[in-house]
């Protein structure tokens, strides 16, 4: 069996009257990644800080590997974190950069130099190791924090937004990486973010926040079966047969039509009690109906969601 | 492995902990000397030192070619003016460390490093006195051009060293205390320098302290105006090095006072947030 590296047993936080976490409770397991969602305010962000040691919890205790939450300094040795919009010095090359950090975590000169070499290698930073941090682009600092985070050989690590301003090459560059860290050095990595395709891409579980509680947690399809979802498609169908189409859906039980106001070809279905989309699509296919596209709807996780949060998920920082 | 004992979550490692610790502040204050002389903070404040003194110099020296300002007395005036603006780019650096490290977003990564608040505050600390030294070094040979034929030169530089330390260590642990417990960069620099200012300023009365009680007092009680007081007194006035002691207990208090707040309250004080977590 696989042996937990985090935990956390309600984990609770207030500033003042207002509480940020609200007794947090999961497990994560080694080379697991976890993707933490919820609106802005929800508390990841909180929940980071505390698992990370930066903010004290006012109840509950955590555990990283293995290291309960009475030993912060010992806990830090064993996360690697980047963390939501994390500054560079700017006259720092990137080699100086990482070097200074695996002194930090107790390296000597010799040790943190290689460390250094190695993990500018692995981001692919290499060719850029001795220019100052002023002239990285926003994706290549986004990788040296993850170099960073790298450069004690964590147990866990945080990622808060990591694909946060980059663009599409960058973000897949970066989910690369953090598809790395998971599979080849074992290590269970926590992401925040706030793109659902990120999670749905590369995330084992999800645990999704809304006002500092847990409001749901397991795997993609786990949450997203477990959501009530409304289960609604779109049909699309030639003009010629937009009658027949109709004719034939008015027969199938607890199926409501409606047309796109300027587009009388989609038809918005939508249908009540246990009966799927798919009987819909065989009935259509069997009256030889031509069927453009079928696109069904409440079967992906940003429906989920966005039934639990009643947000739509934004890119901005909590 | 993780273990549960009576519903708590127990501790079992799985890596030996490194237990270094008592080197860190020495790598904190290695980079933070580095971020300041590399990044050109350090040489910028240390030109503009050195323009100030060149400035001061040529009118003392000039006065003293026409005989308004006596030999001994254009020397202290000088080393007077290279603690204090010596002592004052210390402040400023100091004032910066922590609530400019918030400001630029990097302070978060140095909190998540396992080393201690205590070990950051001392690398911090011992980075800005670096610029205190410089200072002194650049102010020597303006102390020797002034003091040369009167075989004081040496006097004064020790003096120089001495009080100039002892004010550089306390204003620079008082200036991270501050930066620490402000919110804002600006803030921090602004009540640093009102209290440098508070410090000096009563030394600086026209004509002099008022006599009496309570000019007695004040100007005991200044840490920089006090320790001024002294390297004058050693300097202009002949007075043995022992003779005013008790102008040193100001300058020497407020470095131990300071130093001691900050290494005692730096694990409470030094946080993402000032003024506790938010």
């Amino acid at each position: 069996m696989a042996k937990t590296s985090l935990e956390a047993r309600r984990l609770t936080k207030r500033f003042g009257s207002r509480t940020a976490v609200d007794g947090v409770t999961f497990t994560a397991e080694p080379s697991e990644i976890v993707g933490l969602l919820g609106p802005n305010g929800a508390g990841k962000t909180t929940t980071i800080r505390l698992l990370t040691t930066v903010l004290t919890p006012t109840s509950g205790e955590f555990s990283v590997a293995g290291v309960p939450s009475t030993q912060p300094n010992e806990i830090r040795r064993r996360v690697g974190v980047l963390p939501e919009s994390a500054g560079y010095p700017a006259h720092q090359t990137g080699r100086e950069y990482l070097t200074y950090f695996a002194r930090l975590f107790g390296m000597n000169r010799s040790e943190s130099s290689r460390a250094a070499s190695r993990l500018l290698e692995e981001m692919d930073l290499q060719d850029r190791a001795s220019s100052p941090l002023s002239t990285y682009s926003r994706g290549m600092r986004q990788r040296l924090g993850i170099a960073r985070a790298m450069v004690n050989d964590p147990d866990v690590v945080f990622l808060d937004e990591p694909t946060l301003g980059l663009d599409p090459a960058g973000q897949r560059q970066v989910l690369r990486n953090v598809r790395e860290i998971a599979a080849d050095r074992g290590a269970t990595v926590i992401l925040s973010t706030h793109t659902l395709t990120e999670v749905e891409e590369v995330c084992n579980r999800v645990l999704i926040l809304g006002e500092g509680r847990v409001l749901v947690s397991g795997t993609v399809a786990e949450v997203t079966s477990a959501v009530a979802a409304p289960r609604t498609a779109t049909l699309r169908v030639p003009d010629s047969e937009v009658g027949v189409a109709r004719q034939i859906l008015a027969g199938l039980p607890g199926l409501t039509i409606a047309a796109s106001g300027e587009r009388p070809d989609l038809l918005r279905i939508r249908r009540s009690g246990r009966d799927g989309m798919n009987t819909v699509l065989q009935a259509l296919l069997a009256a030889d109906v031509t069927v453009l596209s079928f696109e069904v709807e409440g079967t992906r996780l940003h429906d989920a969601y966005l039934a639990l949060t009643g947000a739509a998920p934004e890119e901005s920082s909590e | 492995m993780t273990t549960l004992v009576n519903g708590e979550i127990g501790e079992t490692a799985t890596r030996p902990a490194t237990t270094r610790g008592q080197g860190d502040w020495v790598v904190v204050a290695g980079q933070e000397s580095r971020d300041l002389w590399l990044s050109g903070r350090g040489p910028l404040l240390l030109f503009a030192f050195s323009v100030l003194l060149s400035v001061f110099t040529y009118l003392a020296a000039t006065n003293r070619a026409i005989n308004f300002l006596e030999q001994r007395e254009a020397v202290d005036q000088t080393l007077q003016i290279a603690i204090a603006v010596g002592v004052l780019v210390t402040l400023l650096v100091s004032a910066d460390a922590i609530s400019g490290e918030r400001e630029r977003g990097t302070l978060e990564s140095l909190l998540l490093a396992p080393v201690s608040r205590r070990a950051i505050v001392i690398g911090k600390l011992v980075a800005a006195l670096t610029l205190w030294f410089a200072a002194f070094v650049v102010s020597v040979p303006y102390v020797w051009v002034l003091g040369h034929g009167v075989s004081i030169v040496r006097t004064a530089l020790l003096l120089g060293l001495g009080v100039g330390t002892l004010l550089a260590v306390g204003l620079a642990a008082f200036g991270l205390l501050i930066s620490a417990l402000c919110s804002s960069n600006k803030v921090s620099l602004a009540i640093s320098f009102f209290l440098l200012l508070a410090f000096f300023a009563p030394s600086q009365l026209p004509g002099g302290l008022p006599k009496g009680w309570f000019g007695d007092v004040l100007g005991k009680i200044s840490p920089v105006g006090s320790g001024l007081h002294y390297s004058t007194a050693v300097l202009v006035h002949g007075h043995g090095w022992t003779r005013d002691l008790v102008y040193l207990i100001s300058p020497l208090v407020l470095a131990v006072l300071a130093s001691a707040a900050l290494l005692i309250l730096s694990e409470r004080i030094v946080r993402l947030t000032a003024g506790g977590e938010r």
